[in-house]
């Protein structure tokens, strides 16, 4: 789908990256849902580089499901102004 | 293999919609006046059964990958001034230590009834003081019918701006700022010692970049997203440690939080300049008054009132709904916002 922007250029809506995101970020949720016990118990863990698994973490998810919001926003037509 | 001697909840799937619902909402506000929501997400979670110190460290970890998208989107409008968020995040941080020393003298000598009252008495008096100016500063402008203008440089930011200090200045070129650093020193000090105390530091960084160094509000309120990013990335770092954060909490708040960060984002670039201090003193006095609510409470746990514990429990839930309340506040307020401007004929929807 094409859309026009506010200076008269036509770009299409970023569906492609909002599906390889999102199947991205769901897989991601569907795995912490699937072994929740298992990674709370390691995530948890003090010794050796464990501690690091919850820093971790937080950047993967952040940056698929960043993305795919980011997507999401774009795909329904709700985007910043550039002043 | 070493565990924290400490219980995490069994989750239900009620838990999950209200984490995804407050996460969504808290990002939102955090996206638009750069910080917010810690305020009602740990008190939240705590009401679900989560351990105090799980859910503040939780909370810290779902805040610093939130910040960082918010301060990534917000930088793409040029509204982030990279340098200024890491010289205050620098002297936050000694903030913090400090704050969290004092917290714990208090505790030990006053016990747990003492800290309380020692924080909600830290969110009335700052939370009055500094949102009862903001509030004032957002009607002054919108009473002088200049609320499309740029923003006026207060007079104290101005003063500060004229002190030159050789050796110690320090130019930040987004924000359009050239001061001293001895200023900004004890302005990230405050920030972070409010960190560790109420959790919420950009309630004393916005206004002081604002109010103090002379920054515009979006670029003040972009910049806190820095300064919550570095406050929220070391705080996990130490909780992690000691084996405290529970990840599922803190990835589900994540999952409603981005889609929030993300939206409040792009209303800072539909909405007036002033608008961003309606939003952060509505918040910061409907706050004040919810912790003023309980102060009773732990006056009365220190023996120094008598109240009945029905009254108690109906201060302690009616502290709670002033909490949420808050964040519904700025929620509806940042909403109202955008669709204002979108009806003004920006908002590029096809």
């Amino acid at each position: 789908m094409i859309r026009r922007e506010a200076n008269g250029v036509e770009r299409s809506k970023p569906y492609p990256q909002l599906i390889a995101s999102g199947i991205a970020s769901s897989s991601l949720y569907l795995l912490l849902y699937l072994y929740e016990r298992e990674i709370l118990s390691a995530f948890t863990r003090t010794d050796s580089w464990y501690p690091a698994l919850p820093v971790v973490a937080a950047f993967v998810f952040s940056f698929a499901h960043g993305v795919f919001t980011a997507c999401f926003w774009e795909v329904l037509g709700v985007k910043g102004r550039k002043k | 293999m070493e565990h924290a001697a400490i219980e995490f909840i069994d989750l239900q799937y009620g838990d999950v919609l209200a984490l995804l619902a407050i996460g969504f909402v808290g990002g939102l506000v955090s996206g638009f006046i750069g910080s917010g929501g810690a305020f009602v997400l740990t008190p939240a979670m705590m009401s679900m059964g989560v351990p105090g110190v799980v859910a503040v460290a939780s909370n810290l970890c779902h805040k610093f990958p939130k910040a960082l998208v918010g301060a990534y989107q917000r930088n793409k409008f040029g509204h982030v001034d990279v340098k200024l968020g890491l010289v205050m995040a620098a002297s936050a941080a000694i903030g913090v230590w400090l704050g969290a020393d004092i917290q714990h003298q208090i505790k030990e000598n006053f016990g747990e009834p003492g800290s309380n009252l020692y924080v909600s008495l830290a969110f009335v008096v700052v939370l009055t003081i500094v949102g009862g100016f903001v509030l004032h500063d957002a009607v002054t402008v919108y009473r002088s019918g200049k609320s499309d203008e740029q923003e006026r440089v207060s007079r104290l930011a101005r003063w500060v701006q004229s002190v030159e200090i050789p050796g110690t200045m320090m130019h930040f070129r987004t924000a359009n700022v050239r001061v001293s650093v001895l200023f900004t020193l004890p302005l990230g000090f405050a920030t972070g010692l409010l960190a560790s105390i109420i959790a919420v530091g950009g309630f004393i960084g916005v206004p002081g970049m604002m109010y103090v160094l002379g920054a515009p509000g979006l670029i003040a309120t972009a910049t806190e997203l820095v300064i919550a990013f570095v406050m929220g990335f070391g705080g996990t770092i130490k909780y992690a440690l000691h084996g405290l954060v529970d990840i599922r909490l803190a990835l589900i708040l994540l999952a409603g939080s981005l889609f929030g960060i993300q939206l409040g984002v792009i209303g800072t670039t539909y909405v007036k300049p002033f608008m961003i201090k309606v939003v952060m003193a509505a918040i910061m006095l409907i706050v004040a008054v919810s912790r003023g609510l309980v102060v009773p409470v732990y006056l009365t746990e220190l023996g120094r009132l008598d109240l009945a514990p029905r009254t108690m429990a109906w201060l302690h839930t009616a502290s709670f709904a002033f909490l949420v309340l808050a964040l519904c506040t700025g929620g509806i307020i940042i909403l109202a916002s955008m669709l204002r401007g979108h009806r003004a004929g920006a908002m590029p929807l096809k």
